[in-house]
């Protein structure tokens, strides 16, 4: 996904500063009389048109895939309930007390089944995000003090994955973290 | 025609804006550095710094596009000179208070300061009440500098002229410079993200007061957090663009751009997007509804036809074929809109929610925010700053060292910016003072970024120190001038 | 002036809505026990003479179980009471039924009816009582504990509702006596209708943002969005004055 995108954007990139280039470099070449595009409200129109379709496309391809709607009409085999504070992540099948919160010591999850992860905060916002085992972000949520967010995913591979926080939450974020076996 | 005293207000502000730009400069290589593990400071310092560089920048850049509006501005009306001193004090007050919080007082919440952060004490006491004041000075001041350029335009345009509505209708008898027009649209934007920063201070000042009476629902903080935060993160491009528009022409020597229904029309709904748009902050919080998460990304692509199909099309034309007088002003627009396009499309990508779903809070953002500022909007203002410095300068040798200022401006920027690129897409996470093990890359690439930033920063010394020369000449020289 | 009157009604009015809809939920983080865990497949002497098990029961339509014994001089008979005047609203039944439960062994069939009588639901369809042999495991995959009191000779217990859905698992609890709102959640999600997200009890409602309004499904703008709406509102008044106010002064262009 993330390989896909950054070959996207270069490319796109790319292409804005070849035209930005091609313009630049048309214009010294132009004489006295050159008068620029012949018709550029035509051409303006054109533009923002295709503009327009394209990200209408994008829109109604990619909004109805968004995380909020991820296996939405299945049940989960299991749930595991996520307090995040500052700084660590208590992770537990059973609710987390807020007044006297602990967690498990490690957690087992099954492969290819659906598992819901119920994301809250204890202080401040946290973020809860999931690492695969070549180290690459594969879904997340925030973890917001008052509410829960549920995150419900399948794990395709049997492995160790790690968890990191990734909202800013003071000094020891950077150590924030916490992982899951999948079996 | 403008006054000597507003000539030496705005060098004043240029030479305080590059200081300060230098000195951010150096937080952000300090930054860079560290997570190359080349420098071991304490976290807590890192997020000072962080916290430091995030304010200042958006505070430099957004007065730096006030202070070309408010110059350009006198050309079509009298724009107050007392509004913008107080601008001026309070500006400097705030950053004042602000480094006084974050390296005195050890505060280091992050410039957006998410709720409830900054009430979670880990510094000094007092850095909390400093740090949330300074924003409040700072917003107060310029909250009297965009009202009072607002008002002088509604005593000159009434207010549907201000926003060109005449040109939705055929053949308009009178013609609003689209200097204006943007203008109007922009300061509207900015009080209005400006007056959400006070409703934030004040949902603090009742909790922080309260005693543990009152407490704040984190959902709606975040919202008004983001309302300001990424609305006059925003908001400053704009500013720069009006720069452009008034300016682009005249130093190309071409005539100047009229507005028409379609330039009135894409500012208009600029207005409406740019206010919606920040719902794309909350899209990792499923606690938003879910109609509120499409409307952020609707609102974030359409933000981006006007701007696109507008302002970037009307530039391309405008020097496609055409015989243009390319100076360093112009080449610094030009290559801003460039950077401006770019950065935007990182935006755009993060902002198809399913992207963000394996983007948000990583590099990729400050990524994407890095491109148009570094090389948009940082571009925009400097090319105001050298046009404006050669005005009043009797010598002519105002294109010396153009290549290299360029070219070490755009060899440093590009290659700062894409070691943050990269990390983004190797899922390497933002606002990390250390990387873990499981990034291998990330200190390498913290380093090559480091060394980028510093041949950008060369770039910056040079500007700094031939903008400021000029412009110190004309801060004293004698009234009579 | 008239525009700044409209505006304080309007805000006065959100908050007055908004502090009756603020709500006491009792509880904190039990109710977040057991869910999408399987209930216990106990069976049941259903009223009727019907001797399904739970699950079999659940198949056929989504259960809201509601545990209780008759002898009980406390929580069990307003707790009844005040669900079937939150349900008597409702037109749509279809959707799942109400099994009442009792968790005391001495109860019998007739323990039952007689309850069911003093209801005035002995004939509802929608309405359910039961007793059955295997209460303890019950109790234990729902999470629930009740404790007895010899002294007073009655048991000390919460007073529990347990959604299950249409495959046996439960989807969502709910301890003490909760409002109309609470009781169209766990409705919506016996019938597995998933919200990504959800509010935890007890939290003060009065700024949030938006309430989840589970009747309708949608999210009902709370006094937090007028906070929102509010700099944008204000801005809009002050360009609208300002501009009242300077046209005097125009100079004709
Ligand atoms: C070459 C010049 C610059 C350098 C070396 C630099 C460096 C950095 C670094 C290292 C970070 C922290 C990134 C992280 O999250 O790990 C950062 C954050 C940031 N920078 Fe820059 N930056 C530069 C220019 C700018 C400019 C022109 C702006 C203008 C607005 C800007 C605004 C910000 C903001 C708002 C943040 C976010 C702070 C936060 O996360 O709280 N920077 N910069
Ligand atoms: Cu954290």
């Amino acid at each position: 996904m993330q390989n896909s995108i950054l070959i996207l954007f270069l490319v796109l990139a790319g292409m804005s500063a070849l035209v930005f280039t091609f313009v630049y470099l048309s214009s010294k070449k132009a004489g006295k009389d050159e008068q620029g595009i012949p018709n550029p409200l035509k051409t303006r129109f054109w533009f923002l048109l295709i503009l327009f379709v394209i990200l209408g496309i994008f829109a109604s391809v990619t909004i109805p895939r968004s995380p909020y709607f991820l296996f939405a009409d299945e049940t989960p085999v299991r749930v595991i309930h996520v307090s995040a504070m500052q700084f660590a992540f208590l992770m537990s099948d059973k609710a987390i007390d807020p007044k006297n919160p602990v967690g498990e010591a490690s957690i087992e999850l099954p492969a290819n089944k659906l598992v819901e992860f119920r994301v809250t905060s204890l202080d401040v916002n946290h973020g809860f995000a999931i690492y695969d085992q070549s180290n690459r972000l594969i879904a997340q949520t925030q973890a917001m003090p008052g509410y829960v967010n549920r995150l419900r995913w399948k794990f395709k591979e049997p492995g160790n994955y790690t968890i990191l926080c990734l909202e800013y939450c003071g000094m020891a974020h950077q150590v924030m973290r916490a992982s899951l076996t999948i079996k | 025609m403008e006054t000597i005293k507003l000539r030496k207000i705005t060098s004043l502000w240029i030479i305080t804006v590059l200081f300060l730009f230098i000195v951010n400069i150096v937080l952000g290589i300090i930054m860079r550095l560290n997570q190359g593990e080349i420098l071991h400071e304490q976290p807590a310092t890192f997020y000072a710094h962080m916290t430091t560089h995030g304010l200042t920048q958006i505070g430099i850049w957004f007065v730096a596009g006030m202070t070309g509006i408010n110059y350009l501005m006198e050309r079509y009306l009298k724009t107050s000179y007392l509004a913008n001193v107080v601008a001026m004090v309070l500006t400097v007050t705030g950053i004042l208070m602000l480094w006084t919080s974050t390296y005195i007082g050890n505060f280091h919440a992050g410039w957006t300061f998410l709720y409830p952060l900054p009430l979670k004490i880990m510094w000094a006491k007092w850095a909390t009440p400093l740090f949330l004041g300074s924003i409040l000075v700072m917003g107060v001041g310029w909250l009297t500098w965009s009202v009072s350029m607002m008002t002088q335009i509604l005593k000159k345009y009434p207010l549907t002229k201000a926003l060109a509505w005449q040109h939705f209708r055929k053949n308009p008898t009178i013609q609003t410079p689209p200097f204006i027009l943007i203008s109007m649209i922009t300061l509207i934007g900015i009080i209005t993200c400006l007056l959400g920063a006070v409703l934030l201070l004040a949902m603090y000042a009742a909790e922080y007061f309260s005693n543990g009476a009152f407490v704040n629902d984190a959902l709606l903080m975040k919202n008004l957090t983001y309302f300001f935060g990424h609305t006059i993160a925003n908001e400053m491009l704009y500013l720069g663009l009006a720069v452009i528009y008034e300016l682009f022409p005249e130093v190309g020597g071409r005539p100047k751009w009229k507005a028409t229904w379609y330039v009135a029309l894409a500012w208009n709904c600029t207005l409406v997007f740019i206010l919606t748009a920040f719902f794309h902050h909350l899209y990792m919080d499923f606690v938003q509804p879910v109609g509120f998460q499409i409307v952020g990304q609707i609102a974030s692509y359409m933000a981006s036809l006007p701007a696109a199909g507008v302002t970037v099309f009307s530039v391309l034309v405008a020097v496609y074929r055409t015989s243009i007088k390319w100076s360093l002003t112009n080449l610094l627009f030009f290559i801003g809109v460039a950077g401006w396009v770019i950065g935007g499309l990182g935006a755009v990508i993060d902002v198809t929610i399913t992207n963000n779903f394996v983007l948000h809070n990583t590099l990729w953002v400050p990524a994407h925010f890095h491109t148009y500022n570094a090389l948009g909007n940082v571009l925009f203002s400097l090319a105001f700053f050298h046009w404006f410095s050669i005005q009043f300068s009797e010598k002519t040798d105002f294109e010396k060292l153009t290549k290299l200022k360029l070219t070490l401006l755009l060899i440093g920027g590009i290659g700062f910016l894409l070691a943050f690129y990269i990390g983004g897409a190797e899922s390497m996470p933002r606002r990390y003072s250390n990387y873990p093990a499981e990034f291998p890359m990330a200190a390498p690439l913290a380093i090559g970024a480091a060394v980028f930033a510093t041949i950008y920063l060369a770039a910056i010394l040079i500007f700094f120190f031939q903008i400021s020369k000029r412009c110190l000449n004309i801060l004293f020289s004698s009234s009579s001038h | 002036m008239f525009k700044h009157f409209i505006f304080i009604i309007i805000a006065l009015s959100f908050f007055f809505t908004q502090l009756a809809g603020a709500q006491i939920a009792s509880t904190g983080f039990e109710e977040e026990n057991n869910i999408y865990e399987k209930v216990y497949d106990a069976k049941l002497n259903l009223n009727n003479g019907d001797n399904r098990t739970l699950t079999q029961l659940c198949a056929s339509k989504p259960v809201i179980l509601a545990l209780i014994f008759t002898r009980c001089s406390g929580i069990c008979n307003p707790f009844l009471v005040q669900l079937k005047e939150n349900l008597q609203f409702k037109t749509d039944t279809d959707n799942f039924s109400v099994l009442v439960l009792s968790f005391d062994p001495r109860d019998t069939r007739e323990d039952m009816v007689n309850l069911s009588k003093s209801l005035n639901l002995e004939n509802n369809k929608q309405w359910l009582f039961a007793t059955t042999g295997d209460i303890e495991k019950l109790n234990l995959s729902v999470g629930f504990n009740p404790v007895w009191d010899s002294i007073r000779s009655q048991y000390d217990h919460d007073a529990l509702l347990v959604g299950i859905n249409k495959e046996g698992y439960i989807t969502k609890k709910l301890i003490g006596i909760r409002n109309k709102s609470d009781l169209e959640l766990l409705i919506r999600s016996v019938n597995d209708v998933f919200s990504p997200s959800y509010r935890l009890p007890n939290k003060n409602r009065l700024f949030s943002c938006f309430n989840y309004n589970p009747e309708t499904g949608k999210n009902t703008p709370g006094l937090g969005l007028l906070f929102l709406t509010l700099p944008a509102v204000i801005t809009l008044l002050l360009l609208l004055g300002i501009s009242y106010t300077v046209r005097h002064k125009r100079i004709l262009i």
